[in-house]
């Protein structure tokens, strides 16, 4: 049970490279915050600093109100699970589970009690005697996270750890690590660089790019306000179309004319743009896929053809083309259209689409920030 | 049919090169082997010390090897063991650990003292040879006391073999190294129950080309010797059998001698020729 604070710390490579920017962040006792963000951008590193597998140039890292800058890995009260597992191959899967008790001269009795309950809660038992190299990807995983389990750890560091598993079993594994974590009751700091995994795990998200923190937030937050055109475009699958007009302010009311068509902005977003009194203005307009609709009769639209129809099964993604050549990809739900609207989808198929104006996002074209935040 | 008749070809062919190259090889292991079984029959022979003109004894005996132990033969053999066993455990202990702090530890003289050990290794170690004993001299660690200065020579410059398990420990993941020291290991608990399991092929290597150098070692042996013989050892010694005046009395024994070194180098090699080929990295890792 610990919290983790993070106040300006900074990794700087010995060839100058710096890996991550004053980096701040104050994690929560019992909180499961997920690091995010393409690769390169800092989030192993950053983990590894909290390990203590990796120096820290500059700033603190506190665990529980103790600066561990300076200690071993092993005093730092944290467990890691490890993008490839990395179990001790000479060892079976008991002997791995029991290393680190072994090491701390915990008395066999208690060893063998505690890595036979990991190993059932992982349901692993029936191989406790094999080696490594006889278990399956997610076979091993779960060893490696019975190897964290056993060690009653303050805090929890995960680096990928379903990254080398396939897509089905990685999403069971997910809804086991969701299990896990209620079990254990502690701080979680997960590592990931797939969004759904961190919009699924995570209470908060760090979302970060070149060794910079992006924005942090709840889920929630990330995905209806984006700080910035990274953070809309990382967050969300597919990703969200950008596309570059104007925002006009008439009296009061707002419109957005993408493609020359003039789109109202509705609701909330309306209202925080009068707050914030904008005026007309160059924008990045982001909408998300979802958010795209087949426009009715007489509603301003934007004329597209269809290039790509992609049937995800309960949902169709359909990648148009305006008639100035920009892509934009549409997802529309498979029940939201008629047998006849499907089989009409075909490349060359015109279709007119909007946007709906309570869920737009306005970025600045210059400093790529969202313009109500 | 045709294509039957070209498989049946085909197989013929095969056996027939398969063949050639079994009666190359037996041949080539017969004259690999003929020299040493002609010494053990040369050392069980009694009508004669000095050479005959046949391999088969006319009679056989143990006379030899009594000998041998008669003679000087059990202190150079001892001298000749225990130089090899310390340079054995001593070379293994310090070139692991080189080893390793060169495949895991950065630090600013890496790459230079690497590059600078890989120079200074191409030197031949013979161009050593007078100020090394000069320097053992000094230290009263010649002739007689050229046991500890054989053991000191071949220590000293141990660290300098550092490539060959260092290029192993370099395949071992280093990940493995992080997840024992988050589990609390210290870097050495990481070193001995983590790498050296798994490198136990090279670890056995080392062993073995740490104990084979000084057990043959001649040159450098007679050299710091210097013609004491409480400081020979075996080869050393049993060249001193090989004189034109003793040659005629010595030879039989010499052989005899020649089968007792052979022994235990041959009974290490059949105990750890297994290590040889095992590969124990499944597993570790991803795949």
């Amino acid at each position: 049970m610990a919290s983790v604070k993070l106040t300006g710390v900074k990794k700087i490579y010995d060839n100058k490279v710096v890996a991550v920017h004053d980096f701040d962040l104050d994690i929560k006792d019992k909180e499961f915050v997920v690091f995010v963000g393409p690769s390169g951008c800092g989030k192993s590193t950053t983990l590894r600093m909290i390990a203590g597998l990796e120096d820290i140039s500059e700033g603190t890292v506190e665990i529980d109100g103790e600066v561990v800058n300076d200690l071993q890995p092993k005093d730092r009260g944290i467990a890691m699970v490890f993008q490839n597992y990395a179990l001790y191959p000479h060892m079976s899967v008991y002997d791995n589970i029991a290393f680190s008790l072994r090491l701390s001269k915990v008395p066999e009795d208690v060893v063998y009690e505690k890595v036979t309950n990991a190993a059932e809660v992982l349901g692993i038992t029936e191989y406790l005697m094999r080696k490594p190299r006889a278990l399956s990807g997610g076979q091993r995983q779960r060893v490696a996270i019975g190897r964290a389990m056993v060690r009653d750890s303050k805090v929890f560091l995960m680096d990928e750890p379903l990254s080398n598993l396939d897509a089905k079993l990685r999403n069971q594994m997910r809804a086991e690590i969701i299990l896990l974590r209620q079990k254990l009751d502690t701080t979680f700091i997960y590592v990931t660089h797939d969004q759904t995994e961190a919009m699924t795990l995570g209470d908060r998200i760090v979302i970060m790019k070149d060794g910079y923190i992006m924005q942090v937030g709840t889920p929630t937050e990330v995905f209806e306000m984006p700080n910035n055109l990274f953070v809309a475009g990382f967050i969300g699958a597919p990703q969200m179309n950008f596309i570059n007009t104007k925002l006009i302010n008439e009296g009061g009311k707002y419109y957005v004319t993408p493609f020359g068509v003039k789109l109202p902005v509705e609701g909330e977003k309306a209202e925080m743009l009068a707050a914030k009194k904008i005026q007309t203005r160059d924008i990045v307009l982001g909408v998300r896929p979802e958010h795209i609709r087949l426009a009715k009769a007489g509603e301003p639209a934007i004329k597209t053809k269809l290039l790509v129809n992609e049937m995800m099964g309960s949902e169709i993604h359909l990648h148009v083309s305006t008639e100035d050549e920009t892509r934009i990809i549409v997802r529309t739900p498979t029940v939201d259209l008629s047998k006849e609207e499907r089989n009409a989808m075909v490349a060359g198929h015109e279709m007119n689409i909007t946007f709906e104006g309570k869920v737009m996002h306005f970025f600045d074209p210059e400093s790529s920030e969202n313009l109500l935040v | 049919m045709n294509n039957q008749k070209r498989h049946m070809g085909l197989k013929a062919a095969n056996r027939l090169s398969n063949t050639i190259i079994y009666i190359i090889l037996i041949i080539i292991s017969v004259i690999w082997l003929l020299p040493f079984i002609f010494i053990v029959f040369q050392s069980f022979r009694v009508e004669s010390t000095w050479q005959v003109g046949y391999v088969i004894p006319q009679q056989w005996g143990l006379q030899n090897y009594i000998n041998l132990w008669n003679s000087d033969f059990k202190r150079w053999y001892l001298n000749t063991f225990i130089i090899a066993l310390a340079s054995a455990v001593l070379v293994t202990v310090i070139q692991l650990c080189m080893s390793y702090t060169l495949s895991r530890f950065r630090f600013k003289a890496r790459g230079p003292l690497m590059r600078f050990m890989l120079i200074l290794g191409m030197f031949p170690g013979m161009l050593t040879m007078i100020i090394l004993y000069r320097v053992l001299a000094d230290l009263g660690l010649t002739q007689a006391n050229a046991v500890p200065g054989l053991i000191l020579v071949g220590v000293a410059s141990s660290g300098m073999g550092y490539y060959v398990s260092k290029g192993f420990f370099d395949t071992i993941p280093k990940s493995l190294d992080e997840a024992a020291r988050v589990d609390g290991a210290t870097r050495f608990q990481v070193l001995y129950k983590i790498i050296l399991p798994l490198a136990k092929p090279i670890v056995i290597y080392t062993i073995l080309t740490a104990f084979m150098g000084p057990w043959g070692d001649f040159v450098f042996a007679r050299y710091v010797a210097m013609g004491t013989s409480a400081g020979y050892n075996v080869a050393v010694g049993m060249y001193s059998w090989l004189t034109n005046d003793q040659i005629s009395n010595w030879y039989t024994t010499f052989c005899a001698g020649g089968v007792i070194v052979a022994l235990p180098v041959t009974i290490l090699f059949l105990c750890l020729q297994k290590y040889y080929v095992e590969g124990v990295t499944g597993g570790a890792v991803k795949g």
